[in-house]
């Protein structure tokens, strides 16, 4: 494999800085305390990012911002221990004796970070924890994220946030589950469920239904960025592990199109190609090549496939609209989904012509776990339209405007209410 | 031109407990434009520094006593040398502080003395 993700040049490590640091001092301290001390470790963490902001603020940032976050976390550690009568237990039990100062460095240390954020993304993604839970728990913990901004982008509230990382964490307290990267024997099923939960947590950053663009496009660079953690440890770095970073590549890679300029949505249809970063869609052919053995295809493999035969093609019109179709077959075979068939669907009108394509969507229709899916009423506003019933175009159009709340889809449907005139 | 102290006071630290790590990213950054716009147009003379919560208070008596005011609602987090024309300018800059955006933030104006009297 050769490069490596964005995310890792200085001008990004940078640019969340505090976020990654938060996530870095929390698996390190989690290591160091256990989970049954989540609490102290979290408020450790947060007075440390705060002391470094009120000093950096007059001093300006220090050289090695990093170790001196670590010694400040050291100290308040050392600190609440001596001085906070609720952990003089915990502080006899841990002692402050070379030895366990030394055991605490260790932990902190940087060659222990990788591993250390693995046992937190192995824990906060415990098959034990519902993925509504792992993915909140996951942002927070390991991104570093602020529960309003969770908030913001799983189109939750605050306090159902709030809730819900909670019970996460009380559950993973109550059924003592060790901190740690899971043993050959169970390596399998483990990371099948944090592949599921990052792979979740991409599709609610690419496709929820928010306004706030920056903060969507953050939580897909954060899924793509631990998936990209998971290739660098040889027991997690499967063929999987590489189809579904390379699903993430291949979508991200489009980022820079999907929003124009007044913040509409445009369709792959009127994408500018050119806008497509080239050097993320090499890197995804690269992870989707190591991924390659065709009989142990995942749906991941097969969604990879699928973005990566629209990534290859020179124009909407050339796309290869046959292969897509034998891909959702495939997709469909192994995992029966109302949204694939749809997807399907829109691959076949493209091929076939909008009239097949309703006809094959005629069951959709009153799908019940498709009743609030504005993209089926927006697919059948766009197949009416181009079958030139405009009437019912208009319609569909409408309806699909009103089950969104996001700006940027509500603008595109406005756009072409108004081009079909009234 | 007269130089000023900015005394920044703002809620104790545990009002900034609920602030996400990208909030504090910004905030930070907005101070150090900040600062570093003063520096540039010349009317900060010293960044100036934050101060720990924790000190020390001796009275009169000479009794010593622990003196974070952490408990109070709000607290000198730290200062900065500004130098302008008078009160009036030092107020127009202080406007500019990122740090009275956070809610509770505050900033005390006070003059140099040793300048010298005004002519």
């Amino acid at each position: 494999m050769t490069g490596e993700l964005p995310e890792d040049s200085p001008a990004d490590l940078v640019e969340h800085f505090f976020r990654h640091e938060s996530g870095k001092l929390i698996a390190s301290l989690v290591r160091f305390f256990g989970l049954r001390h989540f609490d102290l470790v979290e408020d450790t963490v947060q007075a440390a990012l705060v002391e470094a902001l009120r000093t950096w603020r007059h001093q300006g940032i220090p050289n090695k911002p990093s170790a001196w976050i670590h010694r400040v976390a050291k100290n308040r550690v050392l600190d609440r221990l001596r001085r906070d009568k609720k952990f003089a237990e915990l502080a006899t039990s841990i002692g402050t004796s070379e030895a366990s100062l030394e055991s605490l460095d260790s932990c902190l240390s940087d060659d222990q970070l990788q591993d250390n954020l693995l046992r937190m993304l192995f824990t906060c993604c415990h098959p034990d924890l519902p993925a509504d839970a792992a993915i909140p728990l996951t942002l927070k913990t390991v991104c570093g994220f602020g529960e309003r901004e969770i908030a913001q982008c799983l189109l939750i509230q605050g306090a159902t946030v709030r809730k819900r990382i909670y019970r996460a964490k009380r559950s993973l307290i109550q059924r003592r589950v060790s901190y740690e990267l899971p043993g050959l024997e169970q390596l399998s099923a483990r990371l099948q469920t944090v592949h599921n939960v990052l792979y979740l947590m991409f599709n609610e950053g690419y496709a929820s239904s928010v306004s706030d663009a920056a903060i969507r496009m953050d939580v897909c660079e954060e899924a793509a960025r631990l998936c990209h953690l998971l290739t660098l440890e040889p027991k997690c770095s499967n063929h999987t592990t590489h189809a579904l970073l390379a699903l993430m590549l291949f979508h991200a890679c489009r980022f820079g199109a999907r929003i124009d300029q007044e913040g509409a949505l445009v369709l792959l249809e009127d994408q500018d190609r050119e806008l497509w970063d080239r050097r993320l869609m090499n890197r995804a052919m690269e992870y989707l090549h190591y991924a390659s053995t065709p009989d142990e295809w995942t749906s991941y493999h097969l969604e990879a496939a699928i973005a990566m035969h629209h990534c290859r093609a020179d124009s909407f019109a050339n796309t290869n609209w046959p292969a897509i179709i034998a891909l959702y077959d495939k997709l469909l075979a192994s995992r029966p989904s109302p949204v694939y068939e749809l997807n399907r669907a829109i691959a076949v009108g493209q091929r076939d012509g909008p009239q097949t394509a309703l006809a094959l969507l005629h069951d959709l229709r009153s799908d019940s776990r498709l009743a609030d899916y504005h993209l089926l009423d927006a697919t059948f506003g766009e197949l009416y339209r181009r079958s030139g019933e405009l009437d019912t175009a208009r319609q569909y159009y409408t309806s699909a405007m009103s089950k969104t709340q996001s700006a940027s889809d509500r603008e595109l449907l406005r756009r072409r209410l108004s081009q079909l005139g009234s | 031109m007269a130089r000023f102290m900015f005394v920044y006071r703002g809620p104790a630290e545990e009002h900034q407990h609920d602030m996400a790590p990208e909030q504090m990213q910004q905030l930070m950054e907005a101070w150090n434009g900040w600062i570093g716009k003063g520096f540039e147009e010349g009317w900060m003379v010293d960044g100036g520094d934050a101060l720990h919560l924790e000190g020390k208070v001796v009275n009169h008596d000479k009794v010593v006593s622990d003196g974070p005011f952490a408990e109070a609602k709000e607290i000198v987090g730290g200062y900065s040398i500004i130098q302008c024309d008078d009160l009036a300018a030092a107020a127009e800059i202080a406007k500019s502080c990122p740090g009275i955006d956070s809610p509770g933030g505050l900033i005390e104006i006070r003059e140099l003395a040793g300048m010298g009297p005004k002519e």
